[in-house]
């Protein structure tokens, strides 16, 4: 069995260069820190977007402004144009934070007293995730008109996510699947 | 019997990296051989047991069990065998099972090839890797159990256990086969088998480099005796994980369906971040191993990799961020997050307390802008900086806002098209200047004389883009840009190459692979900027260049654009797979200066089985190196079908970076293959002097 050597082994003694900052270096650095800053701040000022719910959008002053939002997908509401492209739907408030994301979208989605709202998407084709008690993220601006107009659709259907729980199927024959 | 036997070899696993990570703490303080032996073999045991668990659960999928919730939840009994056997990894319980067998199997990798090398750091590379390894295995025991079986209970009600409750009986297997869930449609693709083995690889084989920068700070062997035992393993992890995030957008390519292969979605990123600085980590360890130099600097990358690699298993695997690539919001959210910072914390406080002892001096310092090590440390800055941004714009500024402003903002893909392209931008311009720079110091003349030759190069390869692709000046110039990077690591290969032959009179071939194999390190290294280029003229292609149009076209019609012209031949409604999935198809035919180049075949599957989304379009693309032509099937008559809509794009250049991203790998395994040392002493006797052109 080999031994091993717990002690700190005797290196030779290395050549260590003692000196005070390197000005010039640091000064460069600190340019360029300074100029990268920038250019993440201007990203950060003209890319920004304010992540709300259908609630907080309409009871803001959002009108024109780019902003994200989050809403329950309804949908008997859907209405494509497949020649146009062009996307019809109406989306349910559901809070910004939520543990059972199913469970939150399927409340929304049958809450008659839930707000609404419009969502028209331009030139884009149906996503195969649109559809009834998706999680819809749209990016884009409300109009003067009460209408969500999207140019960014991220859509999410939890029960693609999350394990779905086994109905009674499993237990009980009789049930539907 | 298949799901206890995973379970308690999945449990034996994880005592025994807690008894392995225990001893070897135990050892070094009592500094006894044996106990540090014990630690050691109890660590190796983890990988044999781990695979007995994965193949548990591998034969449970193979065979329909369907009483375990896991095969219920990502098979059914219309699932491919192929697609069985890459649920292993469809949903969160496999994939975290998973994920800890390979970070086992690197860990026993790593303790028997470098066990006699490095003895003294090995007792704490045991201790953080069974550390880490025991975290994430207590998550598959106690949060994400992929071996739970379904029973019904005397009162009727269903419940997950992995043993028999008392009073329960397992639900019937006819009744388990008919209810079972399916794999998600979003993974029945090739890229699944291995896009996700790869970026775990990617991920979790980072371990074994942070492992070894821990065991150095702890031991206080702080030469370059970690580097050298890492630098194959980080290769392979960085590797796995380039590949990885590449087949990830192929993945996307071919079936998100919008065109695209990178969408800055915050997935994406997390799982780039700690790509960029295990990239600068391979850059700068050059400069420690050659002059001593960013000794903290390197531990410091290395330390910022691995908590980026487990910072972006907290956010893709906790519902932090909302994205496609996504899991499910889980309960492993809170115990990832705590062992991220309590990892991360003791990294940075063992660093800084080596670095306050003063034990982490450099030896040099940096002599003149121009030399080889200054600009290694900008090529490390503005990938830090890349990091930065990229973090920032993912994960940074949402929180920020959330905790400051308590309202969420988040930035979209605009912050990242404004702030990203000029620092990718500064790392092909470094990439092509430091190579030809010498270490100490370098004249301005003395570079410029080495770029000639590589700008004429990039030159002809942008005047050959400027003929084939629609680009702009500012375009021109900057594909000359990235084109440069790759031109100097080919001619500096083709300088050494010819050094050879006139000086040894080898012939051209001979010459090559001497030299190569002299250096495998540094021509690997060249052909892998060389494949970065690549990819990089196929991004930057892609992304300025896409055109689209869609029309809605009845049989025997066509649309042009970018030069093709595609006709719509005809359509197949309802075509059963053997999947069970049924296929409405669309046949079009692409045609180029009126001949006839493909049949295309979009299609719309619809998996009447699945849970949730049950649709998918699929696109279908001719590709050539000089575009993709890709066809989406929108939509169609429902009773006829004489008409269908299609959306159309051409994506210019963009099969590069599938390319680039092969030879990326052959460049990897060049630079990994161990130096052929009998030939390199013979080379070097033989004619010493006259290799000056060639040098290593």
């Amino acid at each position: 069995m080999t031994h091993i050597a717990w002690e700190k082994p005797e290196n030779a003694p290395e050549e260590v260069v003692q000196g005070g900052i390197q000005w010039k270096y640091l000064i460069g650095l600190i340019a360029l820190f300074i100029g990268i800053g920038y250019l993440i701040l201007q990203g950060t000022v003209s890319g920004a977007r304010y992540f709300i719910s259908v609630d907080e959008l309409l009871s803001g002053d959002y009108v024109g402004k780019t902003v994200r939002i989050s809403g329950a997908v309804i949908g008997e509401s859907i209405r494509y144009d497949p020649q146009n492209l062009i996307i019809d739907f109406n989306i349910a408030n559901i809070p910004t934070e939520t543990k059972d994301l199913a469970r939150t979208l399927y409340e929304a989605v049958h809450d008659p007293n839930a707000t609404r709202l419009a969502v028209h998407v331009r030139n884009q084709v149906k996503p195969d995730l649109l559809q009834n008690e998706a999680q819809a993220i749209l990016t884009g601006k409300l109009g003067a008109d009460g209408v969500f107009y999207a140019t960014e659709v991220l859509l999410k259907c939890p029960s693609r996510y999350e394990e779905v729980a086994p109905n009674q199927a499993i237990a009980d024959p009789m049930a539907g699947k | 019997m298949l799901a206890e036997l995973g379970f308690i070899a999945t449990f034996l696993a994880f005592l025994a990296a807690l008894y392995a990570a225990g001893m070897a703490f135990y050892s070094v303080r009592v500094r006894d051989d044996r106990l540090l032996l014990s630690a050691r073999n109890a660590a190796l045991a983890t990988f044999p047991l781990l695979t007995i668990s994965l193949g548990a659960l591998l034969v449970a999928l193979l065979s329909e069990q369907y009483q375990i919730a896991y095969v219920w939840n990502v098979t059914d009994p219309n699932t491919p065998t192929f697609f069985r056997l890459t649920a292993l990894w469809g949903a969160q319980a496999g994939s975290l099972l998973f994920w800890s067998g390979i970070m086992s199997a690197f860990a026993f990798g790593a303790l028997l090839l470098n066990w006699q090398g490095q003895r003294r750091l090995m007792p704490y590379v045991i201790l953080y890797t069974m550390l880490t390894l025991a975290f994430f295995l207590s998550l598959s025991l106690f949060f994400e159990n992929p071996f739970e079986r379904y029973w019904i209970m005397p009162d009727n009600s269903v419940v997950k256990s992995v043993f028999a409750l008392g009073g329960a009986v397992p639900p019937a297997s006819v009744r388990l086969a008919e209810t079972a869930n399916g794999l998600n449609p979003l993974l029945r693709h090739f890229g699944m088998i291995v896009h996700p083995p790869l970026l775990y690889m990617g991920f979790v084989g980072f371990i074994i480099p942070f492992a070894f920068a821990m065991a150095a700070l702890a031991s206080g062997d702080l030469s370059t005796n970690w580097l050298k035992a890492t630098r194959r393993w980080t290769l392979l992890a960085w590797v796995s994980l380039s590949l990885g995030l590449v087949l990830g957008g192929r993945w996307a390519y071919d079936v998100l369906g919008w065109g695209g292969w990178w969408g800055w979605d915050p997935v994406e990123n997390a799982a780039f971040l700690p790509w960029l600085l295990g990239t600068a980590f391979l850059h700068s360890v050059i400069i420690q191993e050659k002059r001593g130099m960013f000794k903290v600097w390197n531990m410091f990358l290395m330390l910022g990799t691995f908590s980026a690699v487990i910072f972006g298993t907290f956010a893709t695997r906790s519902g932090l961020v909302d994205s496609v690539h996504s899991f499910a919001r889980s309960q492993i959210g809170f115990p990832l997050f705590f062992f991220w910072f309590g990892m991360t914390s003791v990294s940075v406080g063992l660093l800084l307390w080596r670095w306050r002892r003063g034990e982490l001096r450099d030896e040099r310092r940096l002599n003149g802008w121009l030399s080889r090590e200054s600009l290694f440390v900008l090529n490390n800055i503005v990938f830090v900086m890349l990091f930065i941004a990229i973090f920032w714009g993912s994960f940074g500024a949402p929180i920020f806002s959330e905790l400051v402003m308590g309202t969420t903002i988040t930035l979209g893909k605009d912050y990242f098209l404004q702030v990203t392209p000029p620092l990718f931008l500064a790392l092909f311009v470094l990439m092509g200047v430091a190579p030809l720079s010498a270490w100490g110091v370098t004249s301005l003349r003395r570079l410029g004389k080495a770029l000639i030759v590589p700008t004429v190069l990039a030159a002809l390869i942008v005047g050959l883009l400027a003929l084939t692709q629609p680009a702009e000046p500012l375009a021109l110039l900057i594909y000359g840009v990235i084109a440069l990077s790759g031109t100097v690591a080919l001619w500096e290969t083709v300088r050494g190459a010819a050094a050879r032959h006139r000086s040894l009179g080898e012939g051209w071939y001979t010459a090559f692979t001497a030299l190569v194999a002299r250096n495998r390190r540094r021509y690997g290294g060249y052909l892998i900027h060389l494949s970065i280029a690549i990819l990089g003229i196929g991004a930057l292609g892609s992304e300025l260049y896409q055109q689209e149009t869609q029309r809605t076209l009845a049989v025997g019609q066509s649309l042009e654009l970018g030069g093709y012209v595609m006709r719509y031949d005809g359509f197949l409604g309802g075509q059963v797979a053997e999947d069970g999935r049924i296929m409405d198809i669309a046949q079009v035919t692409v045609l180029r200066d009126g001949r006839e180049i493909a049949q295309l075949r979009p299609r719309r599957d619809f998996y009447p089985n699945a849970q949730g989304m049950n649709t998918m379009t699929i696109p279908s693309a001719h590709s050539t190196l000089e575009n993709d032509f890709y066809v989406l099937l929108v939509d169609w008559e429902t009773i006829s079908a004489r008409s269908a809509t299609f959306k159309v794009f051409i994506n210019p250049l963009i099969n590069l970076i599938w390319w680039g991203a092969l030879l990326l790998v052959i460049g990897t395994i060049i630079g990994m293959y161990p130096e052929d040392r009998p030939a390199l002493a013979t080379a070097k006797a033989a004619q010493p002097s006259q290799l000056a052109g060639a040098k290593a």
